[in-house]
């Protein structure tokens, strides 16, 4: 068995057989530890990652459709709880979660306007108002498709 | 809180935006955003080759896998784009064989390729699989030789409908026995008769192939070797659809077609035997796509045949199928998306079928997800495109070609500009549209007015002035391109919307009524315009300033000018 302990200083005690899904947990177990402190990840984000592996470790033929089933579900959260996901799961090294992650996430992303994009991300514009124009006409002049572009014709 | 995402998961993510439309919006997010997208975006699209260069993209692209050209505009089609007038695709070759060596895919519409360039392509790319050359000219077979023999992985070489010098078909002979990767071969466009065996031994050693397209030279009594080695096609172009009748031959074939449980799309057909049609009668239930814009078959048999393509989305064909033989397929096809009428004699004095208004009134009647016309017919009526319009509100591409310039509705001998102004009007998805027949500047006030997501739009020989030009300039907020000839549009109406043009793809007119001295005013106004001025007549300045240019081609650059026209093209710095 092998402990951890999330950024809340809450401890989970999980078999070996499964923590192994995570590269990072993997190799500190290689090198003989049995408590491993996880400052990056908090409690919540902890349990679902949890959640995750316990269902993933075993993958027998009989269970694929169940476990692809979870998968649908499990990415079925809102924005912040995935960027919390997707962060755990870089620095875990959890590439199967992390296979999902990603086009969900760019699934919150399509079709938006870069506005929206920066808002769902909290992020703040640090373009010039020239360099914003000048990158919007080389992707509108040099890169923009019609709607119905690529059809015959 | 700010999420500020390890560089690599961000580039995870933006590995499953596809769009150009999404990956734009990211690249403008904030200014690590933009670095990170652009060294991860693999695919690229350009809309008109000279809207950019290789320099520019390669700069801001460095690690591009796949790239999509076109070059000449649209009207080229009809040859209305002089020899030589430019969309050379070896400057962007040369270019990418220094940076992009890694390279997978090259899709070129309308471009110039050279033998050069295609030896080029196949010495460079060490992981070439995809080239699609789609109405291009300017190579021979020898180039295709270079392809079939140094592309290891090559998966997909389509020709389209591209214009190959063809010297022989020996160059198909050059796939090395270990080339066992195609999906796609598109040959139809060629002439020569490509050897059999080589073509027989490739098919059967490529496994994953499901799209064959084979050219009229392949006799119709060959087509069950081929089929029998590569049952799993899903689409299969033949050649020459006729032979002596006989009985083997029929059987054979009709026991060959019935072995492609996959087959979705056929296409070729040159040269119909009626009789050998039935041969394709138990696929015909499973198909999607059937392209018949060969086939000079006729009624009873065309129509019998297509009736029984319940299933079918896609139907080309020529007007041999009249009016009946669209009632029919009104009635059997429901699931039709889009239909193209092609005319089998256009030059014709006097109707050779019975195709008329009548026969798309019935398609747009009996097929609710009809969303794609393109037509080509004698005589129209305002009334029957009233009622198109109204059955159909879901049209995304309406092309009507009257075949006979300014043709009036021939009930009410006026014009057509109610008609369309219905489409335009109900249709209110619509996103490209072709007008023919009498129309007076009316038409394109309707235009202006209604047609808001309108990106493309072709005019000919229609209109009084320059009002009508300007109620499509200044109303259509979605225009992407615009191609007009033969109507009497002038200066007043193209300066005065000179700040439009920098928000569309390009602008096209030819036989109109633009000045030289006009041309110069908005080359000058608009210096991010390329304004190309296309007259074979000799230098403009042999002219008043007042003649009407032959040619006009007008198009938005992030490149500035180019540098390779020719004598008969003056830009900017000659303006």
């Amino acid at each position: 068995m092998i402990t951890l302990q999330s950024s809340d200083k809450d401890v989970f005690e999980i078999e070996q057989s499964i923590l192994i899904q995570s590269g990072t947990i993997k190799n500190m177990v290689e090198d003989d530890f049995t408590f491993i402190p996880l400052p990056s990840v908090d409690t919540e984000t902890l349990i679902k990652i949890i959640e995750y592996m316990k269902k993933h470790a075993d993958k027998t033929d009989s269970k694929e459709k169940n476990i692809k089933e979870f998968d649908k579900d499990f990415m079925k959260k809102t924005l912040n709880e995935l960027f919390a996901l997707v962060f755990a799961a870089n620095y875990l090294h959890i590439s199967s979660l992390l296979e999902l992650l990603y086009p969900s996430i760019a699934d919150r992303i399509k079709d938006k306007i870069t506005e929206a994009i920066r808002q769902i991300f909290s992020i703040r514009c640090d373009f010039t108002p020239e360099e914003e124009r000048r990158i919007i006409m080389d992707n509108k002049w040099a890169h923009e498709g019609t709607e119905i572009e690529g059809t015959l014709d | 809180m700010a999420y500020s995402f390890p560089e690599e998961v961000l580039e995870h993510v933006f590995s499953f935006l596809s769009s150009d439309k999404d990956r734009n919006a990211v690249s403008l997010v904030c200014k690590s955003w933009y670095e990170i997208e652009r060294w991860c975006r693999r695919k690229i699209f350009i809309g008109n080759c000279y809207a950019v260069n290789p320099r520019i993209m390669i700069r801001r692209f460095p690690e591009v896998r796949s790239i999509e050209l076109k070059g000449k505009p649209h009207f080229a089609d009809f040859n209305l784009v002089p020899e030589g007038w430019g969309a050379y695709v070896y400057p962007w070759i040369l270019a990418m064989s220094k940076s992009y060596p890694l390279l997978e895919e090259i899709k070129l519409k309308r471009m110039v390729i050279t033998d050069e360039s295609l030896e080029l392509i196949a010495k460079s790319f060490k992981n070439f699989k995809v080239l699609v050359l789609s109405s291009c000219d300017g190579f021979t077979t020898d180039g295709l030789a270079a392809i079939a023999a140094n592309c290891r992985n090559l998966r997909e070489l389509d020709l389209g409908e591209s214009e190959v010098e063809d010297l022989s078909g020996h160059w198909l002979s050059h796939f090395p026995d270990s080339c066992t990767s195609l999906v796609s071969l598109n040959i139809a466009c060629l002439v020569s008769e490509v050897s059999f065996l080589a073509l027989e031994r490739l098919v059967a050693r490529s496994p994953n192939l499901r799209t064959l397209r084979i050219n009229r030279a392949v006799p119709l009594e060959k087509l069950p070797y081929l089929l029998r080695r590569t049952s799993q096609l899903v689409e299969f172009g033949t050649g020459a659809y006729s032979a002596d009748v006989r009985s083997d031959y029929f059987s054979n074939l009709t026991e060959a077609f019935s072995g492609c449980k996959q087959l979705k799309c056929l296409s070729g057909f040159w040269d119909v035997v009626p009789a050998y049609l039935p041969a394709i009668y138990p696929v015909c239930s499973r198909l999607t796509s059937l392209n018949l814009s060969y086939a000079t078959c006729q009624n009873p048999e065309l129509g019998k045949l297509i009736s029984q393509c319940h299933n079918l989305q896609r139907l080309w064909v020529l007007d041999y199928i009249e009016d009946f033989g669209l009632e029919e397929l009104a009635a059997n096809c429901k699931d039709l998306q889009e239909l193209r009428v092609f005319p089998s004699d256009p030059f014709a004095a006097e109707p050779n079928v019975t195709l008329t208004e009548q026969g798309l009134v019935a398609v747009s009647d009996g097929c609710p997800k009809l969303q794609s016309v393109l037509y080509f017919c004698r005589q129209m009526t305002n009334a029957a495109l009233f009622t198109i319009a109204r059955n159909r509100p879901n049209m995304i591409r309406f092309r009507l070609c009257i075949i006979e310039p300014r043709t009036p509705d021939y009930l009410t001998l006026g014009p057509l500009d109610a008609g369309f102004g219905a489409i335009v009007e109900n249709c209110k998805e619509l996103r490209r549209l072709s007008l023919s027949g009498l129309l007076t500047d009316r038409v394109f006030e309707y235009i202006g007015t209604h047609a808001k997501k309108l990106e493309m739009l072709s005019i000919a020989f229609a209109g009084d002035s320059d009002l009508g030009l300007h109620h499509v300039l200044s109303g259509c907020e979605s225009l992407r391109k615009l191609e007009i000839r033969d109507c009497p549009f002038g200066d007043k109406a193209l300066l005065s919307n000179a700040a439009k043009l920098e928000t569309m793809r390009s602008l096209w007119m030819s036989s109109c009524s633009i000045s030289f001295e006009a041309c110069k005013m908005l080359a000058q106004k608009m210096p991010r315009l390329n304004v190309e001025v296309i007259d074979e007549r000799g230098p403009p300045d042999t002219r008043p300033e007042s003649c009407p240019v032959e040619k006009l081609y007008i198009y938005r650059s992030v490149a500035g000018r180019r540098f390779d026209t020719p004598g008969y093209v003056w830009v900017k710095k000659q303006l």
